[in-house]
């Protein structure tokens, strides 16, 4: 039926389309190649002469104490500087006078910075003598924001700001060396800002755009990824008990003509460190205003030899052991005795012999007594009792944290035989004094200590710090024979120290009713003449918040 | 009658022999003569184009508008955050607890020692008993003190340029104006 006529167009429609359909697959196939095949390899390729990107800088996390208040935070401040040349236009532009003439300005303008009017007239009028195109002129640095807004009320077109962070620590010297400092760059340095960094650092941002010719952003190809502000890290500390054992360490110090002092307080029954003061200390605000040797924390850095603050676990050792217990067996001791092996002890005060119970000895703390009770069981015992006291053992893992020093018991000589039943030849840092007396005094569970509650992201995720490892290193009833004399030789030796002021009655109080249980454990140590001699057992103080237990 | 011819025919048709009718070119029936547009039609399609034209350009107003108002409503922002910290800045160093015992020595108070406590089931009175003594236990001005630093500037700009240089000129302005020109009369508006 189909003629002649209607079969050529169609073979021509035919051969057209498939022409066209040709062209248009390979262009489809050019396109995929171009837009998702090596689509990136493009995009990265136009990146290199369109792309650009800032960096948005996010803000360091706060450091807080229990209670939430500040220790340290980040603020933004201003850098101001002027463009003289500018200055000058505006001056003398005679069609347009400006409104606030330079001399009234610069008034103005120095008020508001705390400079000198006319130390700033004549330093501009210097800088435009020197070089009368200079667009730069540094006016002041550092000023906050109040500053700012009223410099920006002037409406002046030749200033300008320049903004950036800085770190403020609101308490000043209240933990100061504990909570550290940055460096110039913001890069912690020591203390807590560095233990922590990780929490506290945040995570800079970027923006990226496209710029065309003469660098103008082309609109709508920003792209930005904001900058993550760090985290707030959370202290077991009380800033205001700190700040009250620190004005104490400072004056008992200074009354004692001691070259330094610590304060620890830990909670018994959490290990939660509550106050680390120090004398001296720094105000991380200013650095230059003290010494150096004072910028970093001597708390967990500074290992010394406890002495008879650790009688008591010579005390635990052998009571477990060696079946003694405070009554009985006695020993016989002087102030001053030559053991057999050619080792020489002495008592802290001269005393004729006496028969010592382990009771007695552990109150009139002498050496002698404590030397024969302390070899009833072997070196090893002793040294896994030292061990299980958090001897050689770091405490929170502060920087720089010393761990002290534990001379395996093969290095123990004649001397150092009996010298380590009462605190000497190895070495503890004040915080592991602590942790050794919050296991006394929490009947036998040490708890790891802690100084850092958690962490909470900028987005308001809380990190609880890991839970401290708990562990019974000695009996409870141990624990609490320890404790009954803890208290009372404490009372007695508070009365031989002078100089404290820890409150006296407090300690009658512990005397006067044992039922009632201690909540922070004090101590107190002070560094004397170059070297670290522990303060006597220091006070025991109830939390001043603490309701009288019944 | 034509209704009884049209009756007729299929009385007819099947005694015809059935033989496939001959094909017969016809002429294509004239194709109906194009009817008019309807204006409806039309308007509608323009009213549409328009509405669609208006409703773009509205919505390209709103956007610039809401575009003005966010400038405008961040640069509030930043002047409110602007005066957050400013005014942040004043309480930091003055919520220290340094600030606050020297404020309180300065008004003769007195940092207390052992606190007394009450026990509530039976009135019972633990502790010292007394109040606070004369001295305190820790001397927030003394060698002692805990420094910070926030609170020295504002401390000393106002030693150095506030109540001193104000004092002096107040209490010169405060003595009795010399009456010269009769008693001073208060000026009423």
């Amino acid at each position: 039926m189909t003629t002649r006529a209607t079969r050529s167009p169609r073979r021509r429609t035919v051969v057209a389309l498939a022409v066209i359909l040709s062209i248009l697959g390979v262009f489809i196939v050019r396109l995929v190649d171009i837009q998702v095949v090596s689509a990136d390899e493009h995009v990265a390729q136009s990146l290199v002469y369109l792309g650009d990107k800032t960096t948005i800088s996010g803000q360091r996390g706060s450091i807080v104490d229990a209670d939430g208040t500040v220790l340290a935070e980040s603020v933004t401040v201003y850098d101001w500087n002027m463009d003289p040349k500018a200055m000058n236009a505006v001056e003398t532009d005679e069609d347009n006078p400006p409104k606030l003439p330079w001399a009234e300005a610069s008034t103005k303008i120095a008020e508001i910075m705390g400079l000198n009017a006319d130390e700033l007239r004549a330093g501009v009028a210097a800088a435009r003598e020197e070089n009368p195109d200079t667009q730069w002129y540094q006016l002041a640095k550092g000023l906050n924001a109040k500053q700012y807004t009223d410099l920006k009320a002037l409406k002046l077109p030749y200033l300008h700001a320049d903004s950036r962070e800085t770190r403020v620590y609101p308490n000043g010297a209240v933990a100061g060396s504990v909570i550290g400092f940055l460096d110039g760059s913001g890069t912690a340095q020591a203390g807590i800002e560095k233990m922590e960094t990780q929490c506290l650092a945040p995570t800079n941002g970027e923006e990226t755009y496209r710029k065309g010719t003469n660098g103008v952003v082309i609109p709508g190809s920003e792209q930005k990824t904001d900058a993550v502000d760090g985290g707030s890290v959370q202290l077991t500390i009380n800033s205001d008990l700190n700040w009250y054992l620190q004005q104490m360490i400072a004056e008992e110090a200074q009354a004692q003509g001691a070259q330094g002092g610590t304060v620890t307080v830990v909670e018994v029954k959490t290990g939660k460190i509550r106050a680390a003061a120090e004398w001296p200390t720094v105000d991380p605000n200013n650095l230059n205003g003290s010494s150096p040797s004072s910028w970093y924390s001597k708390l967990f850095t500074y290992a010394f030899e406890p002495g008879s603050t650790f009688k008591p676990v010579t005390a635990a050792a052998i009571m477990e052991n060696a079946g003694v217990t405070p009554t009985s067996p006695t020993v016989s001791a002087s102030s001053k005795e030559h053991f057999p092996n050619g080792a020489v002890i002495n008592d802290a005060f001269a005393h004729p012999t006496y028969n010592y119970t382990l009771a007695g000895a552990l109150i009139d703390s002498s050496n002698v007594a404590l030397s024969k009770f302390g070899t009833m069981v072997s070196p090893d015992v002793r040294y896994d009792y030292l061990q299980r006291f958090g001897v050689g053992t770091k405490t929170v893992g502060f920087p720089s944290e010393t761990s002290g020093e534990l001379h395996p018991t093969s290095e123990w000589d004649n001397q150092s035989l009996y010298t380590t039943t009462f605190g000497q030849h190895f070495t503890v840092t004040a915080p592991q004094v602590a942790g050794a007396y919050q296991a006394i005094a929490n009947g036998g569970e040490k708890i790891d200590l802690s100084l850092i509650e958690s962490c909470t992201d900028a987005d308001g995720t809380v990190h609880k710090a890991a839970d401290p490892e708990k562990k019974q290193i000695i009996k409870p009833e141990t624990a609490a024979e320890l404790n009954a004399r803890e208290r009372r030789s404490a009372g007695r030796q508070r009365r031989a120290h002078q100089g404290s002021r820890l409150p006296r009655d407090e300690q009658d109080r512990y005397r006067a009713d044992p039922r009632r249980q201690r909540r922070l454990q004090v101590r107190r140590l002070l560094h004397e003449h170059g070297g670290l001699r522990p303060g006597r057992r220091s006070a025991v103080r109830r939390d001043r918040h603490s309701r009288p237990a019944d | 009658m034509s209704l009884n011819a049209t009756a007729r025919k299929p009385l007819v048709t099947p005694a015809a022999p059935a033989r496939a009718p001959r094909p017969r070119l016809t002429p294509l029936p004239k194709t109906a003569a194009r009817r008019k547009p309807k204006l409806a039609y039309a308007l509608t399609a323009l009213g549409g184009a328009l509405a669609i034209g208006a409703a773009q350009i509205g919505l390209s107003l709103a956007i610039t508008q809401d575009s003005y108002t966010l400038a405008s409503l961040s640069s509030q922002q930043r002047t409110l955050d602007l005066q957050t910290s400013a005014l942040q800045e004043e309480l930091t160093g003055l919520s220290s607890p340094q600030a606050l015992a020297t404020s309180a020595s300065a008004l003769g108070m007195v940092v207390a020692g052992a606190p007394s406590y009450l026990r509530l089931s039976d009135g019972a009175v633990f502790g010292t008993g007394t109040g606070a003594g004369w001295a305190s236990t820790v001397d927030p001005n003394g060698a002692g003190a805990v420094s910070n630093s926030l609170l020295v500037p504002p401390a000393s700009a106002d030693a150095n340029d506030g109540p001193v240089a104000d004092d002096a000129a107040t209490q010169t302005e405060q003595l009795p104006p010399a009456i010269t020109d009769g008693l001073p009369s208060p000026e009423t508006h």
